[in-house]
């Protein structure tokens, strides 16, 4: 609640008369108002910059250094005020805090100043308001960075710690190439490997000349079948060591083997071993060459060299939507115009568009403006149908092109402002959970005008978790022989007195004390021993001051409430609370007689 | 062409100057509420003058033009009963503060109706009820009117409540309250009749000093 409504709270109580007349209980006595009514000025002095402001609104804030007495420390008696040798200009934005309750960050101080004024006068940065909020946390992050940045960089110069087991520093040679000139050799040889292997794989397919017994020109691959092979050899016992390496210094091998790079790696160099094992079977030669076309993969063996090839891929992954729905209304626009193209070419003669499956073709040549032209529309229907096509596919495909920019710059930048928000929340909550203290003067008289209102209405307040508890039990206590005994009661009022035995916080539970013997008529009977109720919002609290303070009729403050909550006795005439509280308390007795 | 377009613009400026100005007034009019001078509040009320100095400073703080509308004034007393829904009973609360029907509260009539409520006589409290209750003000409280009232009172209670507030609670309520204070079983509730029976109850006499040191 914000600290300025704290001063409308004396209307509140006011206007609570208007229940008076209503009420059938009597209304619960007023808490003990031992505040001192101190309404007096304080003068601060900081660094010669006089501030002042009422000594009550210092004390809105009872655990920060001005709220409490902690300011007595600094009290300064030639001049009759508190001196602090502090910033001026931020002070100003903490006594800010007092006045409204926002805590505001100022653009252009220094966060460390800041933080060292806030954590003087001892009051956590989580209460910045939300204005200001994100703000601060960025330069505060900010300004961490940079310190760790620094002790980085002092770090890197270090020695690495020496008790590092052989595993772990061969993950992290593998990992980090910089880190020592072994590991940056490993990286270099592993490249230069990739890449001949994959330039092999290429230079194999190119012709080279005819053999001299043979018309035909044979490819180098045929060639010089020994050599590939040779190099193929090398470059697959390279990277099998290289695999088989990093499977041991992985330090969770699971992970490792899930990861992606790692099938990319058992990709590459399956071809090879697969081939080995066959024999040159005429049937499995030709499911032998199509397993060549998997070493290709190799060349991504390259996104461990190159960052940018896996922010590629991070970026087709999660515009993944985007592209299927790229692939989605591509294939729409191709069925129709195929489909249209078909039947305006249908009359004419020695047409190419033999079927809808063979127009196919030529829309998507039309619409990705390629046109190779070897189908061609004769009709002038087709020839229109044609240009739309072209038309519309410069359209399809330039659309969703910035669509996928735009929504990878989007995911990005919002996953990253998320994440911030979500961590900042989380310290923000953690830190406002320590710091809501209002005024406990300002909680007790707001406590007894609910208290108030609980009496007019005769029902009482529940926090939801003990309401959503007893309304479970209600549906599970249904079935129970809790109901049949209740005569005098609803089955809702008496079930739910049944669960409140059980479930209530702190009720003294289901063993039946007698209660002092003021009732004598039902000693045989058990009876429900009510302790003080501990209400979420801490009233009851005060209703154990209450029992202090005023002498009420019964012991047991809360049994009149008990007692109300029974709907059918008429609460009009509660002058005789003694026959009151019997009655109801052979109620209850008969509710827990069960 | 060019001239139509100049003249159409003007008229639209002129226009726009014309509401601007209207709005422009009615800012004013509202910045510029100040209340009454502090002897003249001082002879109204049955307050002192430091107490009228505390409470105009906490009238300003959440109102710093002066007056509170309906709607400021829900939201301040709905957050004091944060569990429940306390804009019905807010509105009756406002219409009994606001003597001149004038749709806003004035620091004058708030410190009026204070000085009713906290230092009034048991004579003049138990009139302000009354007031409060009879929504029409033609002098009675009908089982309708009283039937709002309750409900506008459970209302603020909210859902989580201990027993569940049930559909006819407040009308059984009302009929409680009926039998008490109707004496001659008219179905209306006069001033009279609510006067003579609160005065005979003894619990509502104390309840009604309850919150007189409030301030």
């Amino acid at each position: 609640m914000a600290a300025g409504v704290a001063a409308w709270l004396p209307f509140a109580r006011a206007a609570a008369i208007g229940w008076m007349p209503v009420a059938s209980a009597p209304m619960p006595t007023l808490p003990a108002d031992n505040r001192q009514k101190q309404e007096g000025l304080i003068a601060i002095n900081v660094s010669g910059h006089k501030f002042q402001t009422w000594r009550n609104t210092l004390e809105r804030y009872p655990d920060t250094l001005l709220g409490s007495t902690e300011r007595e420390f600094f009290y300064h008696e030639e001049t009759n005020e508190y001196f602090f040798d502090r910033d001026p200009d931020i002070f100003r934005h903490i006594l800010n805090f007092y006045r409204t309750g926002k805590l505001h960050y100022p653009r252009q101080e220094c966060i460390s100043a800041y933080d060292e004024e806030l954590a003087f006068f001892g009051i956590i940065p989580e209460i910045i308001g939300d204005c200001c909020y994100e703000e601060y946390k960025d330069r505060r992050r900010e300004n961490q960075e940079r310190i760790q940045d620094d002790e980085d960089s002092e770090n890197q110069n270090e020695m690495v710690p020496p008790d590092m087991t052989f595993r772990e520093t061969m993950w992290r040679a593998f990992e980090n190439p910089h880190t020592s000139t072994m590991a940056l050799v490993f990286y270099y040889v592993t490249g230069f490997f990739i890449a001949v292997s994959v330039m092999a794989n290429v230079v194999e397919t190119v012709p080279c000349g005819t053999l001299p017994n043979r018309v035909k020109e044979v490819s180098c691959g045929e060639r010089y079948a020994l050599a590939f092979f040779c190099l193929d050899t090398a470059c697959v016992m390279i990277f099998t060591v290289e695999y088989l390496l990093r499977l041991m210094a992985a330090p969770s091998r699971w992970n490792f083997i899930k990861s992606v790079m790692s099938v990319i790696d058992v990709v590459a160099i399956m071809p090879y071993y697969i081939g080995l094992v066959m024999t040159d079977n005429e049937d499995v030669s030709g499911a032998f060459v199509t397993l060549r076309v998997f070493r290709v993969f190799r060349i991504f063996k390259f996104s461990r060299h190159s960052a940018g090839l896996r922010i590629l891929g991070y970026t087709l992954k999660s515009c993944a939507s985007e592209l299927g729905f790229l692939l989605f209304s591509l294939t729409m626009a191709i069925i129709i115009f195929a489909t249209v193209m078909f039947y305006a070419e249908k009359g004419s003669t020695a047409s190419k568009f033999t079927s809808i499956p063979a127009a196919f073709w030529y829309t998507i040549v039309t619409m990705t403006t390629l046109g190779y032209g070897d189908m061609v529309p004769k009709t002038i229907v087709g020839k229109i149908v044609g240009s739309v096509c072209s038309l519309s596919g410069v359209l399809v495909i330039a659309l969703p092109v910035p669509v996928i920019v735009s929504n990878f710059s989007r995911i990005y930048h919002q996953s990253q402002r998320a994440e911030k928000r979500r961590a900042q929340k989380a310290s923000k909550a953690a830190g406002q959970a320590l710091v809501c203290k209002a005024n406990p003067m300002f909680d007790t008289h707001h406590n007894h005008l609910l208290h108030c209102l609980e009496k007019t209405t005769n029902h009482e307040f529940v926090d939801e978790q003990a309401f959503e508890t007893s309304l479970l039990e209600v549906s599970m206590v249904k079935q129970a022989s809790c109901s049949s005994s209740m005569s005098s009661s609803s089955s809702n009022q008496g079930l739910s007195c049944c669960s409140r035995r059980n479930k209530r916080k702190n009720f003294n539970v289901p063993n039946c004390n007698m209660t002092g013997g003021h009732r004598n008529s039902i000693q045989e009977l058990s009876t429900i021993h009510i302790r003080e109720r501990h209400i979420a919002n801490s009233r009851s609290n005060l209703n154990a001051k209450f029992e202090e303070t005023v002498p009420l009729n019964c012991e047991h403050p809360y049994i009149t409430a008990a007692v109300i909550t029974l709907p059918t006795p008429p609460v009009t005439t509660p002058e005789e609370d003694a026959s009151f509280l019997d009655y109801s308390q052979a109620n209850i007795v008969r509710v827990s007689a069960l | 062409m060019g001239a139509l377009m100049v003249i159409f613009s003007l008229q639209k400026d002129q226009r726009r100057k014309r509401t601007d100005s209207v709005e422009d007034e009615l800012e004013l009019s509202a910045v510029r509420h100040r209340p009454e001078g502090l002897e003249q509040l001082e002879a109204l009320t049955r307050f002192n003058r430091k107490e009228l100095q505390i409470l105009y400073r906490g009238f300003k703080n959440e109102c710093p033009s002066g007056v509170v509308n309906e709607d400021t004034f829900k939201d301040i007393y709905s957050q004091f009963f944060p569990q429940g829904d306390a804009s019905k009973y807010a509105h009756f609360l406002f219409n009994a503060f606001d003597t001149n029907k004038d749709g806003s509260v004035s620091f004058e009539d708030f410190v009026m109706g204070l000085s009713i409520l906290l230092r009034g006589s048991v004579q003049e409290k138990l009139n302000w009820a009354f007031n409060l209750y009879d929504i029409n003000k033609d002098g009675y409280i009908t089982k309708e009117e009283m039937l709002d009232i309750m409900k506008a009172i459970y209302d603020m209670m909210g859902k989580c409540t201990y027993p569940l507030v049930k559909d006819d609670t407040p009308r059984q309520h009302v009929e409680l309250f009926f039998q008490k204070m109707d004496k001659n079983k008219d179905g209306v509730v006069t001033i009279d009749e609510f006067i003579d029976c609160c005065q005979n109850d003894e619990n509502i006499m104390r309840s009604m000093q309850l919150f007189e040191n409030v301030i």
